[in-house]
């Protein structure tokens, strides 16, 4: 692993984001601990947010915001009762959303598919759980080939090559993917890495929703007409600067190339996400996932960044500088 | 270029929020919601008969299409037909429930879905919804309705429409009398009195498929055998 060197006197992103320490909490143990870090900050955005909107009047913008008021509290909470919670969380939510993709495919028909995914979904946050990262990485291969083994157990060829290969995106996004949320949590190198992903890629999606509104003028995809090239830009640049301000608390012994690509990450694979599932709803014909997060349409809409962005920063970061259990 | 396409098939109901989708007819198939469901109506039905002596008089025929048409007394009268039947028949059943009732709120739908078997039923545009099962039924191969004609449990004449209506359609019409269900919860009291007996009387098919008939002779099988203190015979 490589050595931790943890940057010093870097609390100023917490002054800058005017997050003053509470009765008994000094700023050096707030920012030195990334759970209360972003805990603060997130009731700060948020409360900030509010503020903006009863005085801009932004037409439709209260409800998202209002279901951020219970998604909020909900992620935190459980990141707060410990990893069980947590994974416990991840999991629910994995097979809510795939639930989701499987109805607005069609998949959902085929009930024996359906369960071999929901069985990936279980194991991989289990043994993301336990922490054995060997287990983690073969799951997908062994769900694949249980998968294969439907149509020869059906003994069924029609439309057999349709629902495997949903089948397949459903083990890869909501089983593998999704589960690398479970396992930042286990990293040794304490919360940050997962709460940096989690609340900025989040962040990301918000941002260039509220660009392109403000200055989106041209469209750069037919997947997603909504997304804009000033959006998108503008969303990227804001994130890497916003992760150069909390480097320091989330991940301190990173180098600057390596918070660059952190940055980079978030923005670009949560486009990549969004997109990937955007491409799965434009193909079904449908607007939203879902109707259970009222202002973001479905759970899946509210996740499909973070199924990319919470794998491709974990083994990023695992892979430069460890900490993850082997 | 040769090769069959992928043929995307979403469900219909995913704009509905989630007391309406427990609440259509027919159902989408959903694992979660169809096991809470198995595993409901079981629980209900051993709840029941653990509180209650239950008397049960004559049969039900296996049909694939059969409209159970019970005097309504109280809330438990759903339960007592379907803790009576055996499992095979319970899970076909689908009882319809006042939509302004049971499936204006989450909790409700919930409940009145997993333990009752309920879909719902719109009372408040009855004309319209009529015609929507008039149009629906015909398309329906197999299965089994149980509706309460009176519409009410404060009523005992039937309306006739929705009955009417599964008549015309080639429903078997089965006249079912419950006695006692109004002494063990009666309207108005907050909570059932346990202990009680309740008895679920299965008459035989009515065949006729005039509305005024059906009316009438389901109010003359209510009549013989809607209370406890009527002397107990068989069905006719």
């Amino acid at each position: 692993m490589a050595s931790v060197q943890p940057m010093l006197g870097c609390v100023w992103p917490a002054r800058a984001l005017g997050v003053m320490p509470e009765v008994g909490v000094g700023l050096d143990e707030l920012t030195g601990d990334p759970l209360r870090f972003y805990t603060v900050a997130a009731v700060v955005t948020v409360v900030v947010t509010t503020g903006l909107l009863a005085v801009l009047r932004i037409p439709g913008a209260w409800i998202p915001l209002r279901t951020w008021f219970l998604i909020l509290p909900i992620a935190l909470g459980a990141i707060w009762l410990g990893q069980g919670a947590w994974t416990v969380l991840v999991a629910v939510v994995s097979i809510l959303a795939f639930k989701e993709y499987a109805r607005v495919t069609g998949l959902y028909r085929q009930p024996l598919f359906v369960v071999l995914v929901y069985g990936a979904v279980i194991t991989e946050n289990f043994f993301a759980f336990v922490g054995r990262y060997d287990v983690f990485m073969a799951i997908p291969t062994w769900a694949v080939l249980a998968l294969a083994l439907v149509p020869i157990v059906l003994r069924r060829t029609e439309g057999m090559l349709q629902w495997f290969a949903l089948s397949v995106v459903g083990v890869v996004f909501f089983a593998y993917f999704l589960a690398h949320l479970s396992y930042l949590y286990a990293s040794s190198l304490g919360l940050g890495y997962l709460l940096f992903v989690l609340l900025m890629t989040q962040l990301n999606d918000a941002l260039q929703f509220i660009y392109g509104k403000a200055f989106g003028r041209h469209r750069w995809t037919p997947i997603s007409p909504n997304k804009t090239v000033e959006g998108s830009l503008l969303a990227g640049v804001t994130i890497v600067v916003l992760t150069f301000l909390q480097a320091a608390i989330a991940f301190p012994w990173v180098p600057p190339l390596g918070v660059l690509a952190a940055g980079l990450i978030v923005t670009i694979g949560g486009q990549v996400g969004d997109l990937t599932m955007a491409n799965v709803k434009r193909n079904a014909g449908v607007k939203d996932f879902g109707s259970i997060l009222p202002g973001h349409g479905g759970l899946t809409d509210r996740l499909n960044s973070l199924m990319v962005t919470a794998p491709a920063f974990a083994h990023f970061m695992g892979y430069l500088f460890g900490g993850f259990p082997s | 270029m040769s090769g069959a396409r992928f043929e995307y098939e979403p469900f219909p109901d995913l704009e509905l929020p989630l007391a309406a989708r427990l609440g259509q007819y027919p159902r989408q198939p959903d694992l979660f919601y169809d096991t809470a469901r198995a595993l409901g109506r079981r629980a209900a039905a051993v709840f029941f008969r653990s509180q209650f002596r239950i008397q049960v008089v004559g049969q039900v025929p296996d049909v694939p299409r059969l409209a159970l048409m019970p005097n309504h007394q109280s809330h438990l009268d759903t339960m007592a037909v379907l803790a009576v039947l055996p499992e095979r028949y319970r899970r076909r059943i689908t009882v319809l429930a006042a939509r302004d009732y049971f499936f204006e709120r989450r909790a409700g739908a919930i409940a009145a879905s997993l333990f009752g078997q309920a879909a719902a039923f719109d009372r408040g545009a009855e004309l319209a919804e009529l015609r929507r099962w008039a149009r629906l039924l015909p398309q329906v191969e197999a299965g089994w309705f149980l509706i309460y004609p009176s519409g009410s449990r404060k009523r005992l004449e039937p309306h006739s429409g929705l009955a009417g209506v599964l008549a015309h359609a080639g429903w078997t019409v089965l006249p079912v009398g419950l006695a006692g269900t109004a002494e063990a919860w009666p309207v108005g009291r907050p909570l059932w009195r346990p202990f009680r007996t309740v008895r679920v009387t299965f008459g035989d098919a009515i065949e006729t498929r005039d509305t005024r008939e059906l009316a009438a002779e389901l109010l003359a099988f209510w009549e013989r055998h809607g209370r406890l203190d009527q002397p107990q015979e068989g069905p006719s």
